[in-house]
């Protein structure tokens, strides 16, 4: 499997990736390291919590690393809920639509991960 | 060929981002060009600040990190005066922070993503080349020593502040450590530069207070520009316990001159005057403290216009000169034996001007040779008339100043005035004030020795008003000593004064000096000094300086004692 087919398979922009990381070896570096980065993870126990200044940071966080990696769907939920709890700014979502969000950021990392470990493994 | 490129060190720039894959991205666009460091949280990020802090051209900084965050990194880079130096682009997605960052010192942002390479490699270097040039205009500002501004960035920021700030009424203060050059040759170069810098800091605390900006020029004087007070005697005592506070063994004085702001005043006069004040105070311990007010001005303006004047006097023969006899007391009865030549100036709009008003002026302004020049001109013809009228000469003394010591043309100009008017060398006897002596004694000597090889008698003048030692007295190659008239005043009141005088006489004596007392106003004075054995007179008691005229009357008076 190449990068650009793992990146179809996971939904990433791989465009956008090699716009940061600008060569493919440095892609497949960060690429590699994302399940064992565990800040996606972070948010997911963030989501748990419901503590606004962790969700914030940690969405802030997975919104900022996930761009870099083209991985633009996690980074959009991401940053949505990032918007959601910066501090000074009025909720706009209920409860249940960002539980949805960190579902869907559930879902995509470990589609992500799949096909990265699937990606390694070869 | 060299290029510009070749010279120019790499710098060195730091990056911190607690995501590996930031810093990775920042170090492929940044390490061709620089010397990449890294730190993964805002604490570490400190650490190495601080330890490449004089090598450090700019940190990149991420904002939301773990341990440390990068508000809190640029929070204390802002407290630190050297890590404030450095500028800080931060990394960010959140618009907010952006604002909030740039409000806490941050010179600019890049957004992340970090996909545009190049925006990112130029935003860097411009941002470096703004700092280094912020920080050239900002060694050109500030005095390395003390941290205070340079002179012309000083007098710019001083007028500024004149044109902008209307409603505010302005002093400008000068204050200088007294015999500074003093302290650096006994305590060292090093203490020096503690005390400068103790007087620096002790000044900002006094601006930090009142609001003002302060420059340090010619070493040891300091300017302040400052909203106007009332009260400088506090600040001049701080200023005076924090410079003797750097270290025991000496006592450091400082004098401080104040002008307050007049209608129509600039910077640089404010503080010419304020300098002109502060000089009125040196030497001074009793008034370190002096104000520009109307006396100083008034007495400022007349210096001026004498110094202006001076030329025309000389063309226009605004000078005079009188003559004050002096006596042989120990013939009876006493006989007129020659006299001082003294100055006058008729000036065209001031009238008659105290030759204790322009001589002091003119010699702290190197010109005084040229009225000691005209005087001696205007003498030498006086004597050589005299001496045609009525068959003998009476010797005249004339002066010789301070500045005339150094100058190579005297003995030359001397000889010249007396062969021009066809007189001896005893004809004119040269007077040199006491405290000339002191001042390079053996130049002094040296010149003296000349002149009196050539000829000329010379007489000590003001003997006692300066600091001369007895001792001195034996090794000068001199003719006669005047003595200073504050000895004489009270000579009839005071035992002792007579018994110093009398000392003075004695010792003369034995070197073989003529001794010319100054200043004899009764007959109590001139029968003491009389019976003391005094041999000259000169004074009110015979008589005050007279004009020419007046003195070939007393030629003559005294010729017909002699036809009795």
């Amino acid at each position: 499997m190449t990068l650009q087919e793992l990146y179809r398979e996971i939904g990433g922009d791989y465009e956008q990736a090699l716009q940061v990381l600008r060569v493919d070896k440095l892609l497949d570096k960060h690429i590699r390291k994302l399940p064992k980065n565990g800040v996606v993870e972070g948010l997911l126990s963030a989501g748990e919590t419901k503590d606004p200044k962790t969700l914030f940071e940690a969405a802030h966080a997975v919104k900022g690393l996930c761009a870099n990696l083209g991985l633009t769907e996690l980074s959009k939920n991401a940053s949505e809920i990032a918007d959601e709890f910066r501090e000074g700014s009025t909720r706009k979502l209920s409860d249940a639509e960002v539980s949805e969000r960190i579902d869907r950021i559930r879902i995509l990392y470990r589609k992500a991960a799949d096909g990265i470990a699937r990606y390694e493994a070869q | 060929m060299l290029e510009s490129r070749q010279i120019r060190e790499i710098k060195t720039v730091l990056v911190v981002d607690d995501q590996e894959v930031n810093r990775d991205v920042l170090g492929a666009i940044l390490e061709d060009d620089y010397h990449v460091l890294y730190a993964e949280n805002g604490a570490e990020a400190i650490e190495r600040i601080r330890e490449y802090m004089n090598t450090l051209s700019i940190v990149l900084l991420d904002l939301y990190m773990p341990v440390m965050n990068g508000f809190e990194v640029l929070e204390r880079m802002k407290e630190d005066d050297m890590m404030s130096r450095i500028p800080v682009i931060v990394l960010t997605s959140e618009k907010t922070a952006e604002l909030k960052a740039l409000q806490m010192g941050a010179s600019d942002f890049i957004t992340k993503p970090l996909d545009m390479h190049e925006v990112i490699l130029a935003r860097v270097g411009r941002i470096i080349e703004l700092s280094e040039g912020k920080k050239l205009i900002s060694a050109a500002e500030h005095d390395r020593l003390t941290g205070l501004y340079t002179k012309n960035f000083f007098f710019e920021y001083a007028e500024r502040i004149l044109r902008v700030v209307k409603d505010s009424t302005y002093d400008a203060v000068v204050v200088n450590i007294q015999q500074f050059h003093m302290i650096n040759e006994l305590k060292g170069r090093k203490f020096g530069d503690q005390v400068l810098c103790a007087v620096a800091q002790e000044i900002r605390e006094f601006l930090n207070r009142t609001g003002g900006i302060a420059s340090r020029l010619e070493a040891d004087r300091f300017y302040i520009f400052c909203e106007h007070q009332e009260d400088y005697g506090a600040l001049l005592s701080r200023l005076e316990q924090s410079a003797n506070s750097q270290g025991e063994g000496t006592v450091i004085r400082l004098r401080m001159g104040v002008n307050v702001f007049q209608e129509g005043d600039t910077a640089v006069l404010m503080f010419d005057h304020a300098r002109t004040a502060c000089n009125l105070s040196r030497g001074d311990f009793q008034t370190p403290l002096v104000f520009y007010d109307d006396e100083l001005r008034n007495r400022e303006i007349l210096h001026q216009k004498l110094l202006y004047g001076l030329e025309a006097a000389l063309e226009e023969g605004q000078f005079q000169v009188y003559y004050q006899p002096k006596y042989n007391i120990q013939t009876d009865p006493p006989r007129l034996v020659s006299a001082e030549a003294l100055v006058r100036w008729k000036h065209p709009e001031l009238g008659m001007v105290s030759p204790g008003e322009f001589i002091p002026l003119f010699e702290r302004k190197g010109v005084i040779s040229e009225v000691d020049n005209y005087v001696w001109q205007i003498a030498a013809k006086d004597v050589r008339k005299w001496r045609e009228q009525y068959g003998s000469a009476l010797p005249v003394s004339v002066n010789l100043s301070r500045t005339d010591m150094f100058d190579t043309t005297l003995p030359a100009r001397l000889n010249r005035l007396i062969l021009n008017n066809g007189l001896n060398y005893s004809d004119i006897k040269l007077e040199v004030t006491e405290t000339a002596y002191t001042d390079d004694a053996d130049h002094v000597l040296e010149v003296i020795s000349g002149l009196r090889g050539q000829g000329f008698e010379i007489e000590m003048d003001d003997f006692g008003s300066g600091y001369s030692s007895l001792n001195m007295l034996s090794e000068m190659p001199i003719d006669v000593l005047k003595m200073d008239m504050k000895f004489v005043r009270n000579i009839e009141m005071s035992e002792t004064d007579f018994r110093l005088v009398k000392l003075i006489i004695d010792i003369a004596k034995y070197l073989r000096l003529k001794v010319v007392a100054e200043g004899v106003e009764t007959e109590g004075q001139l029968s003491l000094l009389k019976n003391a054995g005094c041999d000259l007179v000169q004074g009110y008691y015979f008589s005050r300086p007279v004009p020419a005229d007046e003195f070939k009357e007393m030629i003559r008076t005294d010729l017909a004692l002699e036809r009795k």
